[in-house]
C-alpha cells in the first residue's frame, strides 16, 4: 500500500511537469485553433537560455526571471512573424508550419550548445518530506508548488485582469471582440508570449530530472498531448487534471505492468491519446467535441 | 450638418461588390433607418462603416475618417456595432459581456456608473450577471448585446436587424428602448431593419437600399407615406 | 452534379497536376530524359555515389506513399518512419530468422505495413487532420524503445546485420550497381502505380477529401473510407521503401528510425512538392543531399535548414519546389500569347 501511494507521489511529480507544457499547448489553442508543435522546442531552448544565464554566474532564480522574460517575447515575436502569415490558413499549412518551427528550433539549440547534454542545476533542495511510509522529495513537492503557483498566476490573470478579460473575448469571438475595440493580433501574440513562458517553466522543471540537450522534450511533448487531449483541448484546468492523471498512469503502468517496464513508458500517453480520441473526444473538461472528419 | 457623412462607399467581399457607392447623412442625435430586401447590402454598409469589410469612398463622424480602418480602432472611435447574430461572447458571464463593451475605456468609476444605468434600461440583466450569455433567451441576449454598445458610451451606433428572431412583443420592447436611448443619450443611430415598420417608427430619416445603391431617401414620414414604397421595397400595404 | 465535381476539382488541384497540353509534353520529355540518365548514372558514377542516388529512390518511395496521404488526401502523418521501419524490420527478420530469399521479403513487408496502417488509420481517421499527426508522431516516439524491448526478434539495440543481396553473374553488375537497379526498379513501379491510382475514381475522391471534406461527404465519397485507405496505402509504401532500405544498407537497428526520420521526410515531402509526382523525387534528393552536404558545416546545419525551408514552402510555395516548376512551365507559354 505505501509503495503504492509512493508511486501516485511519484507520478504526481511527473504529471505537473507534463500538466505546465499542456497548459502552453492549451493557451495558444484556445486562442487560435492551432496545436503547437514546437512547444516543446521553444520550452528546451528557453531552459537552455535559464542553462547559460547560470553557467555565467547568475544566481538561479534571477536566471528564472530573466529567461521567462525573453521567453515571453520570444512567443510573441515568433507569433508576429513565423505565425501572422499563415494565420486562417488551412490546419495542414499551420501544422507544417509549426513542425518546421520545431525542426529549425530543435537544430538551432543543438548548433548554438551542441548536442551533448548538460546537467542543469535542481534549484530545490536535495531532502525529502517523511509521511508515514511515504517519502516526498522536496524537488516534487517543489515542482507541484510551481505548477500551482503558474496556474494560479494564469488564473488570477484571466479571470480579474482587464487584459485576461480581452484574451478571453478574443478566445470566444475573435469578430466580435475586435468590435469592441481589442487589439486581436496583439492579444493573440500575448498569448504565444504566455505559452512560451509557461512552456519555459516546464522546460527548467524538468531539465535537471531528464539533462539538458535538445531532444530533451520531445517525449515530454507527447505527454503534454496527452495531457491536453485527455483534460481537453480548450481547457486550462483540464490541462493540469489532465497532466497529473497522464503522470500517475505512466508511473503506476511501468510500476505494476511488466511488459511496460521503464522502457516502454512512452507507450501509456499514446494510448492515452487513442482512447480518449476514441471514447470522449472533447476530453473529460472539454467544451465542443472535437469535429469529426 | 451631418455628424455622419458617408460618400460614395464602395465595399464587397473579395472580387464580389456589394455596395457601389453609397452616399448619406445623418445629423448628431438622430435615428437613420435602413431599408431594403435581402441581399441589398444592408448588413454589408454596417460592415463598412465599421472595419469589417474592404472599403473605398469615404465615411466620416464628426470629421474623423472611419473607411479603411480596422474594426477596433473605429470602436475606439466611438462606434458601437451590434453585429449580425449579436456577436455575443458565449461562454462569458453577462458580466463580462458587459464589461467587455468598455473595454477601451478608461476610468473604473464612471464605467461601474454605466452599468447601473444599462440595468435601469435592462433591469433583466441584473438578476443574470454571474450567469452565461450562452444561456441568455434570444431577446435578453439582444439586450445585452445592446447593452453592451451602449457601455461604450458611443457617439455613433450601429444596429444591425435588432429584431431578428425575436417574438413581436419583445421587439416592440426592444425598439422602445433603442428610442429612450436615443432620446436621453443623444446618441446617433444607423439601424438596419427587415421590419421597416417598427424601424420608421424610431427613425428621422430613412433610406431605401436595393442592390447595394440608395434608391430612395426622406423622412421617416416620407417614406412611411409612399405607397409605392412600401409596396415594391417594404413588403407591406400603408 | 458530376460536371460541377469535375471543374472545382481542376480549379483548386496544385498548379503541377494541372495539365495543359504544354505541361504535359515537357512532362513526358523530362521523364524519359530522366528515366535515360536513371539508367546510364550508375555506370559513370563512383560507387559511393551510386549508393547515395539509390538512397534518394528509397526515399522517393517512402515520400511518394506520404504524398499520398499528405499531397493528395490532406491529411498529416507525422509517424512515417515508423512504417519505414516495419518494412525495414520485417525484411531484415525474414531474412534473418526465417532465411527468406530478398525479393520475397518486399511483399510480405509491404502486407504488414498495409495492414498495421489499416489497424491505426481506423481510429486515427476518424479524427481530424490535427489528431492523426498528434497519434502517428506518438508511435513514432513509441517505435523506438518498442524495437529495442524485443530483443530475440529484432536484436535490440544493436540491430540486426545482413548479408546484402548479392548480383547474378549473368548481369555483370557490381554489387551497389545491382542494388541501385533494384531500387530504381520499385521505384519506377511503385510511381506507375500511384500515378494510375490517382487517375482513377479513387484519386479524384482523395482530392476532393482533401479540398472540401464536407462538399465530398455531400458528394457521397466515404470520407473515412477513402481516408483510411489512403494511409494504409502510404503506410504500404512507406513498409516497401524500408525493405529496399534493409537490401542496400544491410543493416538495420532503431536508431536508424528515431523521430527525426520521420519528421525529415515531412520535410522532404513538403520542400519536394505536396501533389505533385514529381514531388517525392525531389524530396529524395533533398532528404539525401542536404544533410550530407550541410553536415560539414555543422551538425545542426540539416535541422537548421530543413526548418527554415519548411516554413519558407508554405509562405510562398504550398505546392513546393515541384509546383514551383509547374508553375514556371505554365508560364512561359502564357507569356508568347
Amino acid at each position: 500500500m505505501a509503495g503504492f501511494l509512493q508511486q501516485i507521489v511519484t507520478g504526481l511529480g511527473a504529471g505537473a511537469i507534463y500538466a505546465s507544457l499542456a497548459l502552453a499547448l492549451v493557451l495558444i489553442y484556445q486562442f487560435t485553433g492551432i496545436v503547437n508543435f514546437a512547444q516543446g522546442e521553444l520550452a528546451m531552448f528557453s531552459t537552455y537560455i535559464a542553462w547559460t544565464l547560470v553557467a555565467a554566474g547568475v544566481s538561479f532564480w534571477l536566471a528564472l526571471v530573466i529567461t521567462l522574460v525573453v521567453s515571453f517575447a520570444g512567443g510573441m515575436l515568433i507569433e508576429r512573424i513565423v505565425i501572422r502569415p499563415v494565420e486562417g490558413a488551412p490546419e495542414l499549412t499551420i501544422v507544417i508550419v509549426t513542425v518546421g518551427l520545431f525542426i529549425f528550433v530543435n537544430a538551432a539549440a543543438g548548433w548554438i550548445w551542441t548536442f551533448l547534454i548538460k546537467d542543469f542545476p535542481n534549484p530545490f533542495p536535495g531532502g525529502a518530506l517523511e509521511l508515514g511510509a511515504v517519502t516526498v522529495n522536496f524537488s516534487t513537492l517543489g515542482v507541484l508548488g510551481v505548477v500551482g503557483l503558474v496556474m494560479g498566476l494564469l488564473y488570477l490573470l484571466f479571470q480579474h485582469t482587464k487584459i485576461g478579460l480581452g484574451m478571453r473575448a478574443v478566445a470566444t469571438n475573435p469578430a466580435s471582440a475586435r468590435l469592441v475595440g481589442i487589439r486581436v493580433g496583439w492579444t493573440l501574440a500575448l498569448g504565444w508570449g504566455l505559452a512560451a513562458t509557461v512552456g519555459a517553466v516546464s522546460g527548467v522543471l524538468v531539465a535537471p530530472l531528464l539533462f539538458l540537450e535538445p531532444n530533451m522534450m520531445a517525449g515530454v511533448l507527447i505527454y503534454a498531448f496527452a495531457a491536453a487531449t485527455l483534460g481537453g483541448f480548450d481547457s486550462p484546468v483540464g490541462a493540469v487534471i489532465g497532466g497529473l492523471i497522464v503522470g500517475v498512469a505512466e508511473t503506476l503502468a511501468g510500476a505494476y505492468v511488466g511488459f511496460i517496464g521503464s522502457d516502454l513508458k512512452i507507450g501509456v500517453p499514446l494510448l492515452i491519446i487513442l482512447a480518449v480520441l476514441l471514447l470522449r473526444p472533447q476530453g473529460l473538461f472539454g467544451r465542443a467535441a472535437v469535429e469529426r472528419a | 450638418m451631418s455628424d455622419l457623412v458617408v460618400d460614395g462607399l464602395v465595399a464587397g467581399y473579395g472580387d464580389v461588390r456589394v455596395l457601389h457607392g453609397v452616399s448619406f447623412g445623418v445629423k448628431q442625435g438622430e435615428v437613420c433607418a435602413i431599408l431594403g430586401p435581402n441581399g441589398a447590402g444592408k448588413t454589408t454598409l454596417l460592415r463598412a462603416l465599421s472595419g469589417m469589410v474592404r472599403t473605398r469612398g469615404t465615411a466620416t463622424l464628426g470629421g474623423t475618417e472611419l473607411a479603411g480602418r480596422s474594426p477596433d480602432t473605429v470602436a475606439r472611435l466611438g462606434v458601437a456595432h451590434v453585429p449580425e447574430g449579436r456577436g455575443t461572447f458565449m461562454p462569458l458571464t453577462v458580466e463580462d459581456n458587459l464589461r467587455l463593451g468598455a473595454f477601451v475605456r478608461r476610468g473604473r468609476a464612471e464605467i461601474e456608473a454605466d452599468l447601473d444605468r444599462i440595468f435601469t434600461y435592462f433591469p433583466v440583466l441584473k438578476t443574470r450577471l454571474k450567469q452565461e450569455a450562452g444561456s441568455l433567451s434570444g431577446g435578453e441576449q439582444q439586450m445585452l448585446a445592446l447593452g453592451r454598445a451602449l457601455m461604450l458610451r458611443p457617439r455613433l451606433l450601429l444596429l444591425d436587424e435588432p429584431s431578428l428572431g425575436l417574438a413581436p412583443l419583445v421587439t416592440r420592447e426592444l425598439f422602445r428602448i433603442v428610442q429612450a436611448i436615443n432620446a436621453e443619450e443623444q446618441t446617433t443611430v444607423v439601424v438596419v431593419e427587415q421590419n421597416a415598420h417598427l424601424a420608421l417608427g424610431i427613425a428621422q430619416q430613412a433610406h431605401v437600399l436595393e442592390t447595394g445603391r440608395i434608391v430612395l431617401s426622406g423622412t421617416a414620414e416620407e417614406i412611411r407615406a409612399d405607397e409605392q414604397v412600401a409596396q415594391s421595397y417594404l413588403g407591406y400595404r400603408v | 452534379m458530376t460536371e460541377s465535381t469535375k471543374t472545382d476539382e481542376k480549379t483548386s488541384a496544385p498548379p503541377a497536376t494541372v495539365k495543359t497540353p504544354a505541361a504535359t509534353r515537357w512532362r513526358w520529355g523530362a521523364l524519359a530524359v530522366l528515366l535515360v540518365l536513371a539508367v546510364y548514372a550508375p555506370f559513370q558514377l563512383a560507387p559511393f555515389y551510386v549508393f547515395q542516388l539509390t538512397m534518394v529512390l528509397v526515399y522517393a518511395v517512402a515520400l511518394l506513399g506520404l504524398n499520398l496521404l499528405v499531397g493528395h488526401a490532406g491529411q498529416i502523418s507525422l509517424g512515417h518512419g515508423a512504417f519505414f521501419a516495419i518494412g525495414a524490420y520485417t525484411a531484415a527478420i525474414l531474412m534473418e530468422r526465417a532465411a527468406l530469399p530478398y525479393p520475397l521479403t518486399l511483399p510480405v513487408a509491404a502486407a504488414v505495413a498495409f495492414l498495421i496502417g489499416l489497424g491505426l488509420g481506423v481510429p486515427a481517421m476518424r479524427l481530424r487532420g490535427l489528431y492523426l499527426a498528434l497519434v502517428t508522431l506518438a508511435i513514432a516516439i513509441f517505435l523506438v524503445p518498442l524495437l529495442k524491448r524485443f530483443e530475440e526478434l529484432t536484436g535490440g539495440s544493436m540491430g540486426l546485420t545482413l548479408a546484402k543481396p548479392q548480383p547474378p553473374a549473368w548481369t555483370g553488375l557490381a554489387e551497389d550497381q545491382w542494388l541501385y537497379f533494384i531500387a530504381l526498379i520499385v521505384a519506377v513501379g511503385t510511381f506507375l502505380l500511384v500515378a494510375s491510382l490517382l487517375r482513377s475514381r479513387v484519386g479524384r475522391a482523395l482530392h476532393a477529401v482533401r479540398d472540401n471534406e464536407i462538399a465530398a461527404e455531400v458528394m457521397g465519397v466515404r470520407l473515412s473510407f477513402y481516408k483510411t485507405l489512403a494511409f494504409a496505402w502510404s503506410a504500404m509504401l512507406a513498409g516497401v521503401a524500408g525493405s529496399v532500405y534493409t537490401w542496400v544498407i544491410g543493416f538495420v537497428s532503431p536508431d536508424s528510425f528515431t523521430v527525426n526520420l520521420s519528421i525529415n521526410l515531412l520535410a522532404g515531402i513538403v520542400v519536394g512538392g505536396l501533389g505533385s509526382l514529381s514531388g517525392p523525387v525531389l524530396g529524395g534528393l533533398f532528404v539525401m543531399f542536404v544533410p550530407s552536404i550541410s553536415q560539414d558545416i555543422n551538425d545542426a546545419a540539416p535541422g537548421v535548414i530543413f526548418g527554415l525551408l519548411i516554413i519558407a514552402v508554405m509562405y510562398v510555395a504550398p505546392t513546393g519546389l515541384a509546383g514551383l516548376a509547374g508553375r514556371l512551365i505554365k508560364k512561359i507559354p502564357r507569356k508568347k500569347e
